[in-house]
């Protein structure tokens, strides 16, 4: 349960650019919102998302700010750069090449 | 897109390494946010609040873990490790300041030594010369290769030939550099002169700053213009700019100035004025000088070469001996006589800090195994093999960088004293030796190197044990492989000390026997003043006799003086005429029939000190209507008598001589080394100088002057009597012969001390090395000993067991050392004199001082190890 195991390394990259894509979001709201759109399929391990997100701003695709929390505290938000933005679609891209040729190799019928 | 993405990758890196305390501080409370939502999850599905609070806490044990993550992902990991290594390397050598004091002393000494050589080879060798486009300036040579030439030079036919035919250069010039006398705009002086052909200045791309430089048009009436270097501008003319189309006088002639050059262009030998150049088509006479050209653009050297070959087969043959035909870089002409000696110090630092190196890495061998545990203990708390590695070279980083810097300043004060130690004007482009920006980069870049060499083995050699053993309590740190290592560090430092002797001891015996030739002269309290005679005021030999009379006869009367002669081409100085004879009657059959032609004044051979060995000396009853006489050297009169008796013999210097020309022989003196001590001996014919009457023999003249002591107070004198002959005339140069012997000596003598300092810093560092060693394993080894000792060994059986090891190690070393010796000395081959590069007394005389000076070292650990007290090693540990 805790285990990622079905999550192909880098799919979580991913994900969580298109999460925040959306809106900023802080990691807890990431991982709950990650949950809840999946129907709970996809779930991260507590604090493996905290490596990721750091990796995804030391790199720039991500930038953080602190700001209010819903309940009221400081929590550090993420959102999109704009050179985050075209590597999402790049990326959105890319795995929507590989889904579609996955899916048609898994389909295939036997003769 | 990369660009804008640094807008936020760059920010971040620097917060990550200046802001360390908010980034770690904004880590947890990110991290806490995510514990305390958890924690209110759980309460929310109805835990009690202890158990959400440890069911929290449990993940909060992955949490630490997450955060090195995290913090791995900052990518400034290299750098904080690196500021870490650097402090800890700092610390650790200040608290062992005697390891650190001694390897950087050991470090300056090997990187100043290397420093200080390196910033002359780059002033003298590598750096580019002052022109546009350097690299496509080459000499033309067509000349004899051998000791007598000391420049690429070319028969002026054969350069007008070349200039005709010649595709592949722009443009190709002649030039040759002489003493010249300026008279007006201040006292007479001897300024140095360019004779140049019109091509030249073109060939250089230095257009001048004021005025113009030669035309074609010029030539007509060549030797009326004259072209002045910045520098005498200023000095002489106060940079006045009408000085342009003004006349001055030269050697007595009148001058027009068409030119000013930009300040810098000196070239050649530091010429202040250029005068054209009249080319000598003389079929008898070769007159040749350097010939320097520009390659055309897109052709190569090769190619250009192999022109040159072609034309060259057509050129005249005009010395007689076999012609080289070459392209050469034009730096060869200031540089080629001083590379090869550069080289070889080059080569002598090298090897002085590779004993450097290998004395360090032995100190940190040797620190290494007491640092065993301390190691160990590192590995056993996680730090990886390759971490422990990069501590361990940050610290040899840290050494080598002091010992860089001190040897910086070693080498900035080494460097005036070295130049101030090289022989005057024997090297060239001295003033572009300077501690530039090369030399930092040069140093910097020689410290690191250094580092890695001395410190890559201890590193690799110590992280390499596994960490139990060195842990476990008691077991001491086994030492046996290391020993063997430390052994072969030993050894190599003896034979490259070894080589570096023998280099040295060779150059020494180079250098004493040179000193101990005869010259065949006396240089004692012997004064010279020399005279070029200009063709304005003395047009004929006539005018010129009187001169040397009226002022020889006021030398002699100078107080003080013993002797006073003259003669017009000096021992060992920069010109001489050398050509053939014919002898009446039979000669010896290998007779070779040149000879030095030479005019002297009465007295010469008494004030030079040369040994008239038959007959008389000239008098001056031998004059202008007497009948010619010539004198001797014993190299001539055995060609013409086989026992050297060739008194009354008759020979004539001209090749179609009437019946005035015919000379007989009245003496025959001794030979003199004309060329210098290491330069063979010189057949010469001596004429009285009244007989003489080609003027061209009689323009230069070398007047002597004997004295009792301090000939040096004689100067003033001279001077004020040459004065007195002729106020207009200036002495050209003033040395005592013994200067000039020195100077001839000059060069070897720098050389064998230099090559010496080297080879005993080498010396002095591998013994350091060897004793170092012997010591540590004597002290390693005390409880062994103690253990033989207790066991009934006698202390000389211990003193042997280390001598027999000093003398293995010293043997082997040695061997080594002789066998590279062999196969190096041969490049010192040109430096030496009358010793061969392998000369076996040399070789087995320095071998003998290093193994009794290994000895000597090895024995002090083995009386230390003679003392050990049983009681006292046992208890060791």
């Amino acid at each position: 349960m805790s285990k990622p195991s079905d999550l192909v390394q880098g799919t979580l990259d991913l994900l969580i650019l298109k999460i925040i894509a959306l809106e900023p979001r802080h990691a807890w709201a990431i991982g709950q919102r990650l949950k809840q759109v999946s129907g709970d399929v996809l779930q991260v391990s507590d604090g493996s998302l905290y490596p990721a997100l750091h990796k995804l701003e030391q790199e720039g695709w991500i930038t953080a700010e602190w700001k209010l929390s819903e309940n009221n505290r400081r929590a550090k938000y993420y959102r999109l750069t704009s050179p985050g933005r075209r590597h999402l679609d790049r990326e959105a891209a890319n795995w929507d090449r590989l889904a579609t040729a996955i899916s048609y190799v898994v389909k295939l019928k036997e003769a | 897109m990369r660009l804008e993405r640094w807008l936020y990758t760059v920010p971040l890196r620097f917060r990550s390494l200046f802001r360390r305390n908010q980034v770690e501080q904004e880590l947890d409370e990110e991290l806490r946010y995510h514990v305390e939502r958890l924690t209110e999850e759980h309460l929310a599905r109805g835990m009690s609040p202890a158990e959400a609070r440890l069911a929290a806490r449990r993940a909060m044990a992955g949490i630490e873990q997450r955060k090195e993550e995290c913090r791995d992902t900052r990518r400034v990991r290299f750098i904080e490790d690196a500021v870490q290594d650097l402090r800890y390397a700092g610390r650790t050598l200040v608290q062992s300041p005697g390891f650190a004091a001694a390897a950087i002393l050991t470090l300056t000494l090997g990187i100043g030594a290397s420093v200080a050589v390196f910033s002359v080879m780059n002033g003298v060798l590598l750096r580019p010369l002052p022109f546009p486009e350097p690299e496509r300036l080459f000499l033309l040579t067509h000349s004899p290769q051998g000791p007598m030439i000391h420049q690429p030079s070319m028969a002026d036919r054969d350069y007008v030939a070349f200039r005709e035919a010649d595709r592949s250069f722009e443009h190709v010039a002649a030039f040759s550099g002489y003493n010249g006398n300026l008279v007006g705009a201040g006292d007479p002086a001897v300024i140095s002169v360019g004779r140049v052909t019109v091509e030249f200045f073109d060939v250089f791309r230095v257009p001048p700053a004021l005025g113009r430089t030669f035309l074609r048009d010029d030539e007509k009436q060549a030797g009326r213009q004259i072209v002045l270097s910045n520098e005498l501008w200023r000095s002489r003319f106060a940079a006045d700019p009408r000085v342009v189309g003004e006349s001055i006088t030269l050697d007595g002639e009148p001058r027009t100035v068409i030119g000013v050059m930009p300040a810098g262009f000196n070239f050649p030998r530091a010429a202040v004025a250029w005068t054209l150049y009249a080319i000598k088509l003389d079929p008898h006479n070769g007159f040749a000088t350097p010939i320097v050209g520009r390659l055309r653009v897109g052709v190569t050297r090769a190619q250009a070469q192999a022109q040159f070959e072609t034309l060259a087969r057509h050129f005249s043959n005009w010395s007689g001996e076999k012609l080289v035909s070459g392209v050469l870089p034009l730096k060869e002409l200031l540089v080629g006589n001083v590379r090869r000696p550069l080289q070889v110090f080059a080569a002598a630092v090298v090897f002085v800090l590779l004993i450097a190196c290998a004395n360090v890495a032995n100190l940190l061998f040797a620190r290494a195994a007491r640092r065993e545990r301390e190691i160990a203990v590192r590995a056993a708390l996680g730090a990886s093999r390759g971490r422990l590695v990069r501590q361990l070279l940050t610290e040899s980083v840290l050494l080598s960088l002091a010992g860089g810097t001190f040897g910086m300043v070693l080498a900035g004060w080494a460097v005036p004293a070295l130049l101030a130690l090289a022989p005057q004007g024997r090297i060239p482009r001295l003033e572009l030796v300077r501690l530039d920006g090369w030399v930092v980069a040069f140093a910097a870049g020689l410290s690191l190197t250094t580092a890695i060499v001395f410190g890559v083995a201890p590193a690799v050699r110590i992280t390499r044990r596994g960490s139990h053993e060195s842990l476990a309590p008691g077991l001491r740190p086994s030492v046996r492989v290391q020993e063997r290592l430390r052994a072969s560090l030993v050894v190599a430092e003896i034979a490259l000390a070894l080589v570096l002797l023998t280099g040295a001891g060779l150059m020494l015996q180079s250098f004493l026997r040179l000193r101990a030739i005869d010259p065949g002269f006396h240089p004692h309290n012997v004064m010279t003043l020399t005279v070029d005679l200009p063709e304005s005021t003395y047009p004929t030999a006539e005018r010129m006799h009187a001169f040397h009379s009226a002022f020889l006869e006021r030398l002699g009367a100078l107080p003080g003086v013993i002797d006073a002669s003259a003669v017009n081409w000096r021992p060992l100085g920069t010109m001489l005429i050398h050509g053939d004879f014919h002898a009446e009657g039979p000669t010896s059959a290998a007779a070779d029939s040149t000879a030095d032609k030479l005019a002297v004044g009465p007295g010469y051979f008494r004030t030079m000190g040369i040994r008239l060995l038959r007959g008389r000396d000239f008098t001056a009853r031998d004059n202008a209507s007497s009948a010619g006489v010539a004198i001797l050297s014993q190299a001539v009169a055995r060609m013409l008598e086989p026992s050297g008796d060739a008194i009354g013999r008759r020979l004539t210097l001209e090749d179609h001589p009437k019946s005035e020309d015919w000379l007989t022989v009245i003496g025959v003196v001794d030979d003199v080394r004309q060329w210098g001590p290491a330069q063979p001996l010189h057949a010469a014919i001596y004429q009285p100088y009244p007989q003489v009457r080609q003027p061209f023999f009689l323009r230069h003249m070398t007047f002597a002057a004997r004295t009792g002591a301090q000939p040096v107070t004689l100067a003033p004198a001279m001077r004020s009597a040459l004065r007195a002959v002729d106020v207009n005339q200036p002495a050209a140069s003033m040395v005592l012969m013994e200067d000039v012997l020195g100077a001839a000596t000059a060069e070897p003598r720098f050389q064998a001390r230099l090559l010496g300092i080297f080879a005993l810093l080498a010396f002095i560092l591998a013994l350091v090395g060897t004793y170092g060693v012997l010591a540590y394993s004597v002290a390693q080894g005390t409880h062994e000993i103690g253990v033989r000792m207790a066991l009934g060994a006698r202390s000389r059986t211990l003193v042997w067991m280390v001598l027999r090891r000093t003398l293995l190690l010293s043997a082997l070393g040695i061997s080594i050392g002789m066998a590279g010796a062999l196969a190096t000395t041969r490049l010192l081959g040109t430096l030496l004199f009358e010793i061969t590069p392998t000369d076996p007394g040399t070789f087995s005389a320095v071998a003998m001082a290093i193994l009794v000076a290994a000895l000597v070292a090895g024995f002090i650990p083995a009386q230390r190890a003679a003392r050990v007290d049983p009681l006292v090693a046992l208890r060791h540990e």
